[in-house]
């Protein structure tokens, strides 16, 4: 059901205009008019092509952008479509608008995306990024065929990245969440995503709104809670998608947001992990994922000092935080220079899941604890960027399976230090 | 009594079309008559239509239902006599009904005596009321009609060993409307039942009169030629007799056929039909709208012809590829259903027998900008028979009553000209006038009752139209106004119930007065106008300033 407070009566009152759906897509935007325009005509001939007999309606939640983001949604014509693409409209396609209450935050933009999905009984929802500029229209059929058709509940993407590209998923996000609840997804946090009308009403009256940490993981917690509530998962291959520009100072919010939602999703969901062993895949449409390997340019000393000053600064920190055995292991790495610098994945595995556990305990704030692990984190991606500086396609890929390999074997131990750590 | 001949009467008319061979048989040998049509004028005066269109009544082999004329001047035994057809005509006249009958000019049986004696002989005098080759490669850029039939638009003569043309079936041969002599002959055939009284004609297949190499033959400014060349001679010698164009084609390629008030009077609007179908289904009033808005304005005397359902398949040419794709998918899925590119189903089957719809498709036809056309049985629901072949299935006799052949015909079952509607839906124990006439709430009454209120009011038949675009695509909303009198029609082309609210600060100030209880609603003001409206709901409202 959708909270009352959730939609202002304008939106709802173009929600009513919009009637039942079959489709919905969802856009989560603040200050996107750069890059919107083609994102928007990617889905609308998506849509024509792909679901031209489906009602389906376009969805902006909008965190109260200053250029003309919104604008620029409501206005696209679908006539726009037929002069660039030849793809001619059966019926109407509607895109809306709406600016949420407070401040810009994902979650909430999730939250409203899937209350107007609930009230216009969609059957199938995608969440499409208004700065993925490399959308094809194929894409939304990628997405929402999976569920439409096929009755599945959660489409998580697989795209082509370099290989020094989403290194958070594949050295963090992606082998905690396998070896924790024990399916293979390769993008457990997702910026694409295609959901069940079942799963979205599900997922929205949830409790865990009322939880900041929740909240701001919105995506992560969703595809827990569809793995955790039994909900048929799959994947399916998109293809290259754009890195947007992040400053570094974004990797603390990025770890709140995706690293803290995983780590709270342990507690309440304790039962169902703790006796979960090894991982099963998922089904994948397309193809499996696609390494690209255009040449990096990356300043490895930096992160090598921003590793070890780390180390050093936060030493109180990090031993409230990791057994003795790990920070020692890690004070030695510190010390290392860039050639010798190693910092091998199950050490790394270790440090992840004494983290949790401390996080689990709250031994200290639960943000703190998120933020120490940022500079640690460092350390474990220089590592990777310096194994695979050479590496092709299929070591990484192999590298990454032995990573994985590593969190599921150390799952015990995170048993243990779950149960043992005061 | 006759009718006077009123210049402009086919704006505000209701055409009901008949064929004499299905809607009553007098004489009892299975097969509708001019009598039995006759007996019929009181029904068709009680349900309110103001116009007859008959179907082909010529003596023809019936290989095309009639559309193969082998005599212009008379009438198919089996239907009665040239008398008979007097008889009827006078009766529809004293009622106030007007008759429009088949103009089939732009080709002949090839059993009439015209084609007989131009296959006789390459010189025979009339050789050249036919159009003739030596090849079969001539016109190739022209499409084929009928094409689940006919591989060629040539066909061989095995008698002059030439090549004959035809736009339809090999057996109707093209008359060669290049030669004057047949020009003369045609005017001479429509004068003949202009002078018996017939208020109009039908001009069958219009676009495909005269051909020319390198071109589609379609649609020819020599066409358009011939057609003023008629249309003078009726307007000096009959003034007030109405000539109706068949002619399926796009709305931008039919507005030359109104001319400048020179050619025909009215046109049949075939591309919207299949839009309001289309609309209803997507519950999006879009194709509708698009449609209506592709349409170009015409001459002030001339007028479109709108109709649901008629004797042919719903037609599918004026459609997209997609749009096809999916009228099929959605009213088509037995494949015994689709003929050429079409359906051939009645209206009450393809809506599912479902009242609301059947009743909202005929508010629309009724108020949009038009003069509507009712499909005998339609008013009653009658359902079609797939198994029979060609466009038969919706040719099926008029169910009058729950007994006997259901009142059409005093012969034994065995031998009626089609076997008629038997299953429990829609065969003639469920499904007929005697019936539908005891009950106030059946479809018959409340067709009676929408043409009663159409006719209430010239607004329908000549007024504006307007489109309004609420943001709810599934009400389709328009306001037709004439004069000092202004209509707003609001239709609810979905399923569920649906909130709407429309811009109607132009009339501020006026009531709304719903035309079928004659309920008042509130005045409206400077906000959006706010209606919750039923599924499959329509209204119309007058607007008063009171």
């Amino acid at each position: 059901m959708a909270e009352e407070t959730l939609l202002t009566d304008d939106f709802l009152r173009q929600l009513i205009h919009v009637g039942e759906v079959d489709i919905l897509v969802g856009l989560r935007t603040h200050n996107n008019a750069k890059t919107i325009e083609p994102v928007i005509r990617a889905i609308q001939a998506g849509i024509l092509k792909c679901f031209p007999r489906e009602r389906s309606v376009i969805v902006n939640a909008d965190g109260g952008s200053l250029d003309r983001t919104q604008e620029l949604i409501v206005g696209a014509s679908i006539d726009d479509v037929w002069s660039v693409s030849k793809v001619y409209a059966l019926r109407t396609l509607h895109s809306i608008s709406t600016r949420y209450a407070g401040s810009p935050e994902p979650g909430t933009a999730l939250r409203t995306i899937l209350a107007a999905a609930d009230l216009l009984r969609a059957k199938a929802c995608v969440v499409i990024s208004p700065d993925s500029t490399t959308i094809e229209p194929d894409w939304l059929q990628r997405l929402i065929r999976p569920v439409y058709h096929d009755n599945f509940d959660l489409v998580c993407p697989i795209y082509s990245r370099q290989k020094f590209e989403g290194v958070l998923m594949q050295n963090l996000l992606y082998p905690m969440t396998r070896a924790i609840y024990g399916h293979r997804v390769r993008e457990p946090y997702a910026s694409e995503f295609a959901i069940s009308g079942r799963l979205a009403t599900d997922f929205l009256t949830r409790e865990t709104w009322n939880d900041e940490r929740t909240r701001i993981g919105a995506e992560i917690c969703l595809t827990i809670a569809a793995i955790t509530g039994n909900y048929r998962v799959c994947q399916s291959f998109l293809g290259p998608k754009a890195q947007p520009d992040r400053s570094a100072s974004d990797l603390v919010a990025v770890m709140r947001r995706t690293v803290g939602a995983l780590f709270t999703s342990l507690d309440s969901n304790f039962p169902l992990w703790s006796t979960i062993a090894g991982s099963q895949p998922v089904p994948t449409l397309g193809s499996q994922s696609e390494v690209m390997l255009e040449p990096v340019r990356v300043n490895r000393k930096r992160i090598r000092e921003m590793f070890a000053i780390g180390v050093a600064e936060l030493e109180p920190v990090l031993r409230s935080i990791l057994s003795a055995s790990t920070l020692s292991e890690l004070q030695r790495i510190a010390t290392l220079e860039v050639s010798e610098f190693n910092y091998p994945p199950d050490l790394w595995g270790k440090t992840v899941f004494e983290f949790a556990a401390s996080y689990h305990k709250s031994v200290i704030s639960r943000d703190h604890i998120v933020q120490a692990l940022v500079p640690l984190y460092r350390g474990r991606t220089l590592t990777l960027l310096l194994e695979n500086r050479d590496g092709s396609g299929e070591e990484i890929e192999r590298k990454l399976e032995s990573l994985c390999g590593d969190f599921e074997r150390l799952k015990p131990y995170l048993l243990e230090v779950w149960a043992d750590r005061k | 009594m006759s009718l006077k001949r009123q210049a402009g009467w086919y704006k505000d008319a209701i055409i009901y079309q008949v064929h004499v061979r299905s809607f009553s048989d007098s004489n009892g040998d299975g097969i509708g008559d001019f009598q039995g049509l006759a007996h019929k004028l009181d029904y068709m005066q009680e349900l309110g239509v103001t116009a007859i269109w008959l179907m082909p009544f010529s003596p023809s082999p019936l290989r095309d239902d009639g559309y193969d004329i082998s005599d212009y001047r008379s009438v198919h035994p089996s239907y009665g006599t040239l008398e008979d057809f007097r008889a009827f005509l006078s009766g529809a006249h004293d009622r106030g009904i007007r008759v429009i009958i088949e103009m089939v000019a732009n080709h002949t049986s090839d059993q009439h005596p015209w084609f007989l004696e131009s296959r006789a002989s390459r010189d025979n005098p009339k050789r050249d009321w036919y159009v003739w080759s030596d090849t079969d490669t001539r016109y190739g850029g022209t499409r084929i009609i009928f094409l689940d039939t006919e591989m060629s638009n040539w066909a061989w003569d095995p008698i002059s060993k030439s090549y004959y043309w035809h736009r339809f079936f090999s057996h109707q041969p093209d008359l060669n409307y290049d030669n004057p002599t047949v020009r003369d002959e045609m005017w001479n055939v429509m004068k003949f039942w202009l002078e018996l009284g017939v208020d109009g004609f039908r001009l069958d297949a219009v676009p495909y009169l005269i051909e020319r190499e390198g071109t589609s033959c379609e649609n020819l400014p020599e066409t358009h030629d011939v057609i003023r060349e008629l249309r003078k001679k009726v307007d000096d010698q009959f003034p007030g007799a109405m000539l109706l164009a068949e002619a399926n084609q796009w709305p931008a390629d039919l507005r030359p056929y109104f001319g400048n008030e020179d050619e025909f009077h009215m046109a049949f609007h075939f591309p919207l039909m299949p839009r309001m179908f289309m609309g209803l289904r997507l519950e999006d009033r879009k194709p509708i709208t698009e449609i209506l808005q592709q349409t170009p304005e015409i001459p002030a005397s001339c007028q479109w012809c709108l109709f649901l359902r008629n004797h042919d398949e719903l037609t599918l040419e004026m459609v997209t590829d997609m749009e096809r794709d999916y009228m099929y998918d959605i009213y088509a899925r037995d494949k015994a259903m689709r003929l050429n590119l079409g359906i051939r189903r009645r209206l009450a089957p393809l809506l599912d027998n479902d009242r609301r719809r059947i009743e909202l498709m005929n508010g629309m036809l009724m108020s949009l900008p038009g003069t509507p056309i009712i499909y005998y049985g339609d008013e009653i629901g009658m359902g079609d028979n797939i198994y029979l072949g060609d466009r038969n299935g919706v040719r099926t006799p008029m169910q009058w009553s729950g007994g006997w052949n259901g009142g059409f015909s005093t012969a034994d079952p065995e031998s009626l000209y089609s076997p008629p509607m038997l299953n429990p839906v829609y065969g003639y124990q469920a499904v007929n006038v005697a019936s539908q006439k005891r009950s106030e709430h059946s479809l018959l009454s409340w067709m009676k009752h929408i043409i009663r209120i159409r006719r209430s009011s010239p607004v329908f038949g000549s007024g504006s139209i307007e489109f309004l675009y609420p943001a709810n695509h599934r009400v389709l909303a328009y306001v037709r106004q004439l004069g000092k009198e202004t209509v707003l029609v609001v239709n609810n082309l979905s399923s569920a119930a649906q909130a709407v609210e429309l811009d109607l600060r132009r009339y501020r100030g006026n009531i709304l007065i719903e035309m079928f209880g004659g309920n008042v609603f509130p005045r409206i003001g400077d906000l959006p106008y706010f209606l919750t409206i039923g599924p499959y709901q329509f209204y119309w409202f007058r607007l008063r300033r009171i």
